[in-house]
């Protein structure tokens, strides 16, 4: 930890069996999802007399447009929706954003990094781009594995584009980067790790809920725009292989937001346990 | 102190509140260069607070804080390569070794850190012990990786949050000695502490605060002369306990029929003649211990006049110009 970003490299350090750990579950976990998917036939998926599960079964399959469940992109979205997957991803974002700040204060830790002519914006800068790798690498592990798993699986391989695989890709990055800014400013504003944790799950259980009340009841569907996941759709990009890109500015944009909020907070705070 | 030519350290009505609770109130302190200036008061008096605002961890709520010059929190990045801090609670990252600690410390710094394998030495710092994880340490061992770490860039300040807890007696004299080196260089050192022998012998001039206030600041010697004087009264007629008139205002401590009290040097003559009307069988008065005297005033919140020094340096203040 002496060369460039020793803030950073701390923080990955201090969490590198956790990382691991996440990154290879996520795989495991996705590489699962494509083997069950592959066990699909067509004729079981789109058989069973026309009947299609309700729309609002959507929300499991990461599509806000028509793309079910009952399909191999759909099924596929919902390992990249599925709730073990959300719980990885919040620990993660959870876990490195609570290390930005909040921990730091807690731990009593924040006193001697800050009595060194290191800026409040470094620190924090660090620590983002310590959180930003590791979603990123959460991802690449979880696009990989179902990317292998569909180039070897014929079935899938006909039904969904590697572009999808990709733009999916893409997608859980943006929405990774999205609860990542609100629990930066949680952590920055904040002097407890619970909390920043606690946040960061209520903000994407929250997130899932809304989303899910305003495909199933038709006079809640405008506050499906509050909803990450509203804006974060696998299940569409697999199945149409393109990134829709307005919804990953929303995502991104989000974030965005949320490190600028936290960069504010963090100039004007104490940084004392 | 006459020599001193400006203030490293200075503190003008500095207030720090957390919400409703107060942390200092109104602290007036100045710290001269070259100096090691002593910061004395009970816990939560407001050492720690007062520590953490010249560092810049903290934001003032009211009041002025310049060290070396410097606003500590406006101008942390122009000040911090000139600081060396030891918290009072020294939390450390367990899974690091102790080597790896001092090599993230010093790389945050930027600075070289030309002392520290001859601050390890004359800790007793082995290379072994710099090979385990901080999680093995024991509290001194600690506390010594923290007194290298505030050290070892050889900072023009440095501010010392109760700096020997945990250490054994021979490296409280290594500290000492260390001490002593940083004040022969012309560095200046803030030292807080609770041992008072500690203060005396490596401090010119002290600061107390009580309560977030301070209630007297001077140098060492005169806060010696100021000492209270302990009255010990035995008395004759063996009915123990009893009031003592104008007396029971120094709280006196009773053990039978002997009572002492604690009286400030110039009310103990007038003290005397009221005691003396009383059945008393002996009499003793002595000098109050430094440490008597000390937690007087942390009881009593006592002002002592402590010399012409702090006077001229309060003028000087006023007027705006260094003592």
């Amino acid at each position: 930890m002496t060369g460039r970003f020793p803030l950073m490299r701390l923080a990955l350090q201090r969490r590198r069996r956790m990382i691991v750990a996440l990154a290879v579950g996520i795989a495991v976990f996705e590489a699962l999802i494509v083997v069950i998917t592959t066990t699909v036939t067509p004729g079981q998926i789109f058989g069973a007399g026309g009947r299609q599960p309700p729309g609002v079964f959507r929300a499991f399959s990461g599509s806000n447009g028509d793309v079910s469940i009952a399909s191999y992109p759909g099924l596929l979205g919902a390992g990249l929706t599925h709730p073990f997957w959300i719980a990885l991803q919040l620990t993660a974002v959870g876990s490195l954003a609570a290390a930005a700040v909040a921990a730091d204060v807690e731990a009593g830790t924040i006193e001697l990094l800050m009595v060194r002519p290191v800026s409040r914006a470094r620190l924090l800068a660090e620590r983002t781009a310590a959180l930003v790798l590791v979603s990123l690498l959460l991802n690449v592990a979880a696009t990989l594995a179902v990317s292998v798993g569909v180039a070897l699986a014929p079935n899938l391989r006909d039904a969904v584009p590697q572009s999808g695989v990709y733009a999916a890709g893409l997608l859980g990055f943006g929405f990774a980067l999205c609860l990542t800014g609100p629990a930066l400013a949680v952590s920055a504003a904040g002097r407890s790790r619970a909390r920043v944790v606690g946040t960061t799950i209520a903000l994407g259980a929250a997130g899932f809920a809304v989303n899910f009340i305003a495909m199933a009841w038709a006079k809640a569907a405008p506050l499906r725009f509050i909803s990450p996941f509203h804006y974060y759709t696998p299940g569409d990009a697999l199945a149409y292989g393109a990134v829709p890109w307005g919804q990953f500015a929303v995502l991104v944009g989000v974030g965005a937001a949320g490190v600028l909020l936290a960069f504010g907070l963090v100039a004007r705070r104490d940084l004392a346990p | 102190m006459g020599e001193r030519t400006r203030n490293v350290i200075d503190i003008v009505s500095l207030t720090k509140r957390y919400g409703r609770t107060v942390g200092v109130e109104g602290l007036d302190i100045g710290v001269g260069e070259g100096e090691v200036f002593g910061f004395l008061g009970p816990n939560g008096a407001g050492k720690t607070t007062t520590m953490r605002c010249l560092v810049g961890l903290l934001r003032p709520t009211a009041g002025r804080v310049r060290v070396l010059g410097r606003d500590p929190f406006s101008e942390h990045l122009r000040l911090a390569p000139s600081l060396g801090y030891l918290p009072g609670e020294l939390r450390l990252y367990p899974e690091l070794t102790g080597r790896e600690t001092l090599r993230l410390l010093a790389a945050l710094q930027g600075a070289p850190a030309r002392l520290q394998d001859e601050l390890c030495e004359r800790l007793s710092l082995s290379g072994a012990d710099l090979d385990r994880t901080v999680r093995a340490y024991s509290r001194g061992m600690k506390q010594k990786l923290g007194l290298v770490q505030a050290l070892q860039h050889e900072p023009e300040l440095v501010i010392l949050d109760e700096p020997t807890e945990g250490l054994d007696p021979l490296v409280q004299e290594t500290f000492y000695a260390l001490l002593a080196e940083v004040r022969a260089a012309g560095r200046t050192v803030l030292l807080s502490s609770h041992v008072l022998p500690e203060v005396q012998r490596t401090c010119e001039r002290v600061a107390i605060v009580r309560a977030g206030r301070l209630v007297t600041v001077g140098s060492v010697a005169a806060l010696r002369e100021a000492r209270a004087r302990k009255v010990r009264l035995t008395f004759a007629d063996g009915l123990g306990r009893r009031p003592l008139g104008a007396a029971d205002r120094w709280s006196p401590a009773w053990h039978g029929d002997q009572a002492v009290l604690m009286i400030p040097p110039d009310r103990t003559v007038a003290a005397l003649r009221e005691l003396l009307a009383l059945p008393v069988r002996d009499l003793t008065v002595e000098e109050a211990g430094l440490d008597e005297a000390f937690l007087d005033l942390y009881r009593n919140g006592m002002v002592v006049r402590t010399g012409p020094d702090d006077q001229n340096n309060q003028n000087n203040r006023n007027r705006g110009t260094p003592p």
